[in-house]
């Protein structure tokens, strides 16, 4: 008796993950590396969290901790127990956002630590266990936080945790409506409005660096990284739509892994040579017809945010099922995607279009539109929605984008529940019985589209 | 000899097995009430459906399972999630169904389903109890009302009061409470159930609500429950004569479709699948719907292979 899907009956399946993923990953311990070093270097550190507002810091020779991409790092390490528990046993409750906990728990143990972890290098801090202990304090703090009402008040919290002596810069992010009546994606009144603002803000955010750090601000060094980054954006924008064809040739989790270098790497020629060896390694695997994963029977999208505690186990876990997780909001709807808008010459409003549009800030009308768009573009037989329980500015509208793609696409949908960096929010039995009645439904709408005899 | 084909629904609190011969009749159904994912349960319901049918295990030339303990079933070839076998038992049961409630031990679904008893939408109670069989249980508990009396317990209730607590534990804490406060059972048992009903309408929501409206599942048997979701939906609820078996059922009509696909000489994919569809449409030569016990059905089974 033949079998298909089912899990139980399944083999286990690796995904063929993108080979060109391991660069990503010396580049960002390059980065960290650098970031370990730089008091060592007599550079100033700044925290911040929210949009990529790095190429900021960079052009003012800044070295900078994000901490949604730390958390994730040290989840991604194994290394995130300690901080948690820490901002726990500080106060901080287990529902509030994983990843401000994580890095707040950062601060709690920076404020502990003993001499002897001043100065660690990032290795010997990875080797030790000790990531979360020993990343270098902060001499100043800026954040940038859409819609997400604790990312807005994160930084303010760090503040108060390092004694109310660290400078603190505050960018608000306004929401994008869309409500207006000449309003749309990128479009009207109301987005101009958002994003004269933001330009007034980023404007204001530099004369504040440059009190920080005592130089004039080099507006051409900004240029410069704003054009390696447009290139990388445009480079991955391009691989991303090469995986329309079928099988898709990279996944939802090999674009998770390839976030690092549009959102915290310094913008430079590695970031644009790593796209670019992406990009040849998807159009090699599009010409001999190479997938992401090695059967693709189902092709899936994925809505929330990414669960960086599971990336490979997630990957192979729909390999294993035959779905290719093709495309994703998190993934396809932010990171400098909309690279076209940046001006090169004078990137600041490029800069805070790609703030404004980034995956959470969306009104639900908007959001769901571009989401639809992305559905359609690749093919999307079933979407999987991960509500992080820690991360509401995610999830909020999930029920609203459900709602729009089964009535409008026809497609079936699976609410599983996980977190960003908190592994014991993920349940693999209640998420298993969901996807595969999903799968179950995709695969019973497949066989009735078969023209029936006369 | 003569063949069958069995479908055992290895739920969280009991397991359901039911019989089919090869024409899609009923020939045995069994419910065992053996604590949560017991192998002896499991055993025990297909041991009883087996004697009624008066049948070896032999003769079963197919087995599906679905159902939490789904997997762990040795007697089975092949298992499937309880949300595609409760809409196909379902729409076996009452051929016009559109959504299906089904309120499990461990979980409650809300299945919208199209006239062949595919899945086309569903939501599941995310995170915790509420809402469900052993929300129930709990609080069946802690009133100290045996399970079975609780629902003809709390139509008695003169006075709608409210538990406000989703989480199964909290409401213990709270009915315990109000009990304290000299509230009646039956009055603490309404509001248990429209706590569970309340639970639902927002599965409902987020499928859509539309008619018939079918409620499957041991809970179906529970005439409170079905009176206070018939109350919060404002729709009325048809419930099948044995609701319980309706994940079984679907298990087993899945298995007979697999069976007669592994039957058929069909030369390739193509063929088996033609062949497939044309079983799946009522007034062809095989298709045996009619003869069912469980109602007018159509019998058809784009999910096999």
């Amino acid at each position: 008796m033949s079998n298909f899907f089912n899990a139980a009956e399944a083999p286990v399946v690796k995904a063929n993950r993108l080979q060109s993923s391991s660069l990503n990953n010396r580049m960002v311990n390059d980065y960290w590396t650098e970031v370990f070093n730089a008091k060592a270097e007599g550079k100033l550190v700044c925290w911040y969290e929210g949009v990529a507002i790095n190429p900021l810091m960079q052009a003012a020779d800044i070295r900078w901790v994000h901490g949604e991409a730390w958390s994730a790092l040290l989840a991604a390490r194994n290394n995130e127990g300690p901080a948690q528990e820490a901002a726990e046993s500080r106060g901080y409750m287990k529902e509030l956002c994983s990843y401000a906990r994580t890095h707040i728990g950062c601060g709690v143990l920076a404020q502990n630590r003993g001499v002897e972890a001043s100065g660690s290098s990032f290795s010997d801090a990875l080797g030790a266990g000790l990531l979360g202990e020993r990343v270098p304090a902060p001499d100043m703090f800026i954040s940038a936080y859409p819609y997400c009402s604790t990312g807005q008040q994160w930084d303010e919290m760090l503040f108060r945790l390092f004694g109310k002596k660290i400078p603190i810069f505050n960018i608000s992010v306004p929401w994008v409506w869309g409500n207006k009546k000449d309003a749309g994606y990128l479009s009207g009144a109301e987005f101009k409005e958002a994003t004269a603002y933001m330009v007034r803000q980023l404007k204001e955010c530099i004369k504040w660096i440059e009190v920080q750090t005592g130089k004039k601000y080099d507006y051409d060094k900004l240029s410069e990284i704003m054009a390696y980054t447009k290139k990388a954006g445009e480079l991955r924008m391009e691989a991303i739509d090469m995986c329309a064809v079928k099988p898709a040739p990279a996944s939802f989790f090999d674009w998770t892994t390839s976030l690092a270098p549009v959102n915290f790497v310094p913008g430079g020629p590695e970031i644009v040579s790593y796209f670019e060896t992406v990009k040849a390694e998807i159009a090699e695997r599009v010409r001999v017809g190479e997938g992401a994963i090695p059967q693709e029977k189902y092709r899936l999208f994925w809505d929330g945010i990414m669960n960086w505690n599971k990336i490979g186990w997630l990957a192979n876990k729909f390999a294993g099922y035959n779905a290719t997780m093709v495309a994703g909001r998190y993934t396809h709807m932010g990171f400098w995607h909309e690279h076209e808008c940046i001006d090169v010459n004078d990137p600041l409003e490029g800069m805070a279009i790609n703030y404004l549009v980034c995956p959470i800030n969306l009104s639900a009308p908007l959001m769901i539109e571009e989401i639809i768009k992305l559905c359609k573009k690749f093919e999307i037989d079933g979407m999987v929605l991960h509500a992080a329980r820690t991360c509401r500015a995610f999830s909020n509208p999930q029920y609203l984008i459900a709602d729009a793609v089964q009535k409008r696409l026809g497609i079936p949908v699976a609410m599983i529940e996980g977190d960003m960096v908190d592994e014991s929010f993920y349940k693999d039995e209640l998420v298993n019985a969901r996807l595969e009645a999903m799968m179950e439904a995709i695969e019973g709408k497949k066989r009735m589209i078969i023209p029936h005899a006369a | 000899m003569k063949q069958y084909v069995m479908g055992i629904d290895f739920g969280s609190t009991t397991s359901k097995t039911v019989i089919l011969d090869m024409e899609g009749v009923i020939v045995a159904s069994a419910v065992s009430h053996k604590g949560s994912v017991s192998d002896e349960g499991a055993k025990a319901s297909i041991a009883e459906a087996l004697a009624i049918a008066d049948i070896s295990q032999k003769e079963v030339i197919r087995a599906v399972s679905t159902g939490y303990g789904r997997r762990m079933l040795e007697v089975s070839d092949k298992s499937y999630t309880e949300i595609t076998c409760h809409a196909r038992g379902a729409v076996a049961m009452v051929p016009s169904a559109k959504l299906v409630i089904d309120i499990g031990g461990q979980d409650s679904k809300v299945i919208a389903v199209d006239p062949q008893g595919l899945v086309s939408q569903f939501a599941m109670n995310d995170r915790c109890a509420a809402g469900t069989g052993k929300f129930l249980e709990a609080l069946a508990r802690a009133v100290a009302v045996p399970l079975e009396e609780m629902g003809p317990m709390a139509l008695e209730a003169r006075e709608n009061i409210v538990i406000s607590s989703m989480c199964a534990t909290f409401a213990e804490t709270e009915v315990v409470a109000l009990l304290a406060e000299g509230k009646s059972k039956p009055e603490v048992l309404g509001a248990v159930h429209a706590a569970i009903a309340s639970r639902i309408v927002g599965l409902v929501a987020r499928v859509g609500k539309r008619e018939p409206l079918v409620m499957t599942g041991g809970v179906a048997q529970n005439p409170a429950a079905v009176f206070h979701l018939e109350k919060a939906l404002g729709l009325k609820l048809i419930i099948p004569e044995n609701p319980q078996i309706a994940g079984a059922l679907g298990a087993a009509l899945i298995a007979l479709d697999e069976a007669r696909s592994d039957l058929a000489d069909a030369a390739d994919e193509d063929d088996k699948v033609d062949s497939q569809i044309d079983a799946a449409r009522c007034g062809t030569p095989t298709c045996t719907a009619p003869k069912a016990k469980a109602g007018v059905q159509v019998i058809h089974g784009p999910l096999r292979h």
